[in-house]
C-alpha cells in the first residue's frame, strides 16, 4: 500500500469512526429524551405508569425507538429511576456537617424537604409500582439507604453516644419520620406549608436525638 | 302477607346470603394478606367456596368489594381501638396505644397498600383513606391529651403530625420487612420514639 493509499484508508476509517460515534451520540440523546419524557409523564400522572405510546408521543419519537433502546417499559422505568436518583443526589449536597446541633438539624431538614418536594410524584409512582419489580424495589431500598447514610453523617455526634441497638432504632425512626410519604402527608393531608412541615421535622428530630456531647478538647 | 314458614324461609335465605357476603369479604382479605396483589373474582370465589356469579350478585364489581372490605376492616379496627380506654399513667397509655396500633398494622397492611395503589381510580377509596387517617390522629389526641394539653397550639399540632408520621402503616412495614424486626422490637421502637416526642406528663 502506498503512502497516499494508506492516508486515504486511514481517512476513511476515521470518517467511519466519526459516523459511528455520531450515531451513538444521537442514539444516546434519543435515549435521554425518552427517559426525560417518561419522568415528566410519571410526575404528572403519578402513580400511573406511562405507556409506550404516551412516552413516544411526549418524546417526539416512535414506539419502535423506545423498544430499540429499552427491552420493555420496566427497563425504561428502572433507567429513569437511576437517572432521577443521580439527579436527586447531585441537587442535595451535604452541608453544614460540622455545624452545631441546631445548624445541622436545620440544614439536613431543609435539604431533605426540598428533595421530597421535588421528587414526591416520581417517588409515589416508584413506591406504588415497586412490588411488580425486584429492580424497582431495590431502587427504593437504595434511596432509603442513602437517606440513612445522610442521617448518620449529619447526626454523628449524637448517634455516637448510643449503643448499637439504640442507634439502629433511632435511625429507623428518623428515616421513617423524614420519608417522602411523611412529607406528602404533611403537605397534602395536613395542608401544611413548606415552612410549617419543615418545622415539624426540626422539632421532632431535636426531640428524638439524644443530647449532643461536648466537643472533644483540642 | 307472608306466613310463618314463608318468613322463616326468607330470613333463612337472607342469613345465608349475608354469610356468603362475609365469606367473600374474608376471602378477599385473606388473599391480600397472603400476598396476592390484586385478587381476581375467580380466586376470591374459590377461596370463599362460592361461584364467581355469587360474588357479583353481592358486589357490583371488584371495586365495590374493595370498598366494602375497607369499611369492614375500618369497623374492626375501630372496635379494637374502643376496647381500650384512654386512662392510665403515661407508660400505660403508651403501651395501649402502640400495642393497638401494631395489631392494626400487622393485620391490615396488605389492605392498606391495596387502597393506596387503587385510590387514584376512586373517590370512595380516597375518602376512606382520609377517614382512616383522621381516626388515627383522633386516637393520638385522646390517648396523649394530658401531655398535649401542656403545649401551645402550634407545637401541639407539630407533635401530633410527627407521631402520626411515625406510626404509619409503611413505617411498620419497613421495620418488619426491611429491617427484619420482630413485632416486640418494632413495638419497642415506637414506644421509645413517642415517649421522646411527647412533652413531660403534667402532675395531676
Amino acid at each position: 500500500m502506498t503512502a497516499n493509499n494508506a492516508e486515504a484508508a486511514g481517512g476513511a476509517a476515521e470518517r467511519r469512526t466519526l459516523r459511528i460515534d455520531g450515531r451513538r451520540l444521537r442514539s444516546e440523546r434519543t435515549k435521554q429524551l425518552i427517559i426525560e419524557a417518561y419522568l415528566a409523564l410519571a410526575e404528572e400522572n403519578s402513580p400511573h405508569v406511562p405507556t409506550a405510546a404516551e412516552i413516544a408521543q411526549r418524546a417526539g419519537y416512535s414506539v419502535r425507538s423506545i423498544f430499540e433502546r429499552f427491552v420493555d417499559i420496566r427497563a425504561l422505568q428502572v433507567a429513569a429511576t437511576d437517572y432521577a436518583l443521580v439527579q436527586a443526589a447531585a441537587l442535595a449536597p451535604l452541608r453544614d456537617g460540622d455545624g452545631d446541633r441546631r445548624t445541622r438539624i436545620r440544614s439536613q431538614v431543609e435539604v431533605r424537604a426540598r428533595t421530597c418536594e421535588r421528587w414526591l410524584p416520581l417517588w409515589r409512582s416508584l413506591v406504588v409500582n415497586q412490588h411488580e419489580s425486584e429492580e424497582l424495589k431495590r431502587r427504593v431500598t437504595i434511596s432509603r439507604e442513602r437517606t440513612v447514610a445522610r442521617l448518620e453523617q449529619m447526626y454523628a455526634p449524637e448517634l455516637s453516644t448510643l449503643s448499637d441497638l439504640e442507634r439502629r432504632q433511632t435511625l429507623i425512626v428518623l428515616e421513617a419520620l423524614t420519608d417522602v410519604d411523611s412529607w406528602e402527608r404533611m403537605r397534602k393531608h395536613f395542608d401544611l406549608s413548606f415552612d410549617e412541615a419543615s418545622a415539624v421535622w426540626r422539632q421532632a428530630i431535636d426531640r428524638l436525638l439524644p443530647p449532643t456531647p461536648p466537643p472533644n478538647p483540642a | 302477607m307472608a306466613s310463618g314458614p314463608s318468613l322463616r324461609r326468607i330470613d333463612g335465605r337472607r342469613l345465608r346470603s349475608a354469610r356468603t357476603k362475609q365469606a367473600i369479604l374474608d376471602a378477599y382479605l385473606a388473599l391480600l394478606r397472603e400476598g396476592t396483589q390484586i385478587p381476581t373474582a375467580a380466586q376470591i370465589a374459590e377461596r370463599a367456596g362460592c361461584s364467581v356469579r355469587s360474588v357479583f350478585e353481592r358486589f357490583s364489581d371488584l371495586h365495590a368489594l374493595r370498598v366494602a372490605a375497607t369499611d369492614y376492616a375500618f369497623l374492626q379496627g375501630t372496635a379494637k381501638a374502643t376496647e381500650q380506654d384512654f386512662t392510665g399513667d403515661r407508660q400505660t397509655r403508651l403501651k395501649k396505644h402502640v400495642g393497638g396500633r401494631a395489631w392494626i398494622c400487622e393485620r391490615w397492611l396488605p389492605l392498606w397498600r391495596s387502597l393506596n395503589v387503587n385510590q387514584g381510580e376512586s373517590s370512595d377509596l380516597r375518602s376512606r383513606i382520609f377517614l382512616i387517617r383522621q381516626a388515627i390522629l383522633k386516637r393520638i389526641e385522646l390517648m396523649y391529651r394530658p401531655e398535649l394539653s401542656t403545649l401551645p397550639e402550634t407545637e401541639r399540632r407539630q407533635t401530633l403530625v410527627a407521631i402520626e408520621s411515625l406510626i404509619d402503616f409503611e413505617c411498620w412495614a419497613r421495620m418488619r420487612e426491611d429491617s427484619g424486626l420482630p413485632v416486640e422490637e418494632a413495638v419497642e421502637v415506637w414506644l421509645t420514639a413517642i415517649d421522646r416526642l411527647l412533652p413531660p406528663t403534667p402532675v395531676s
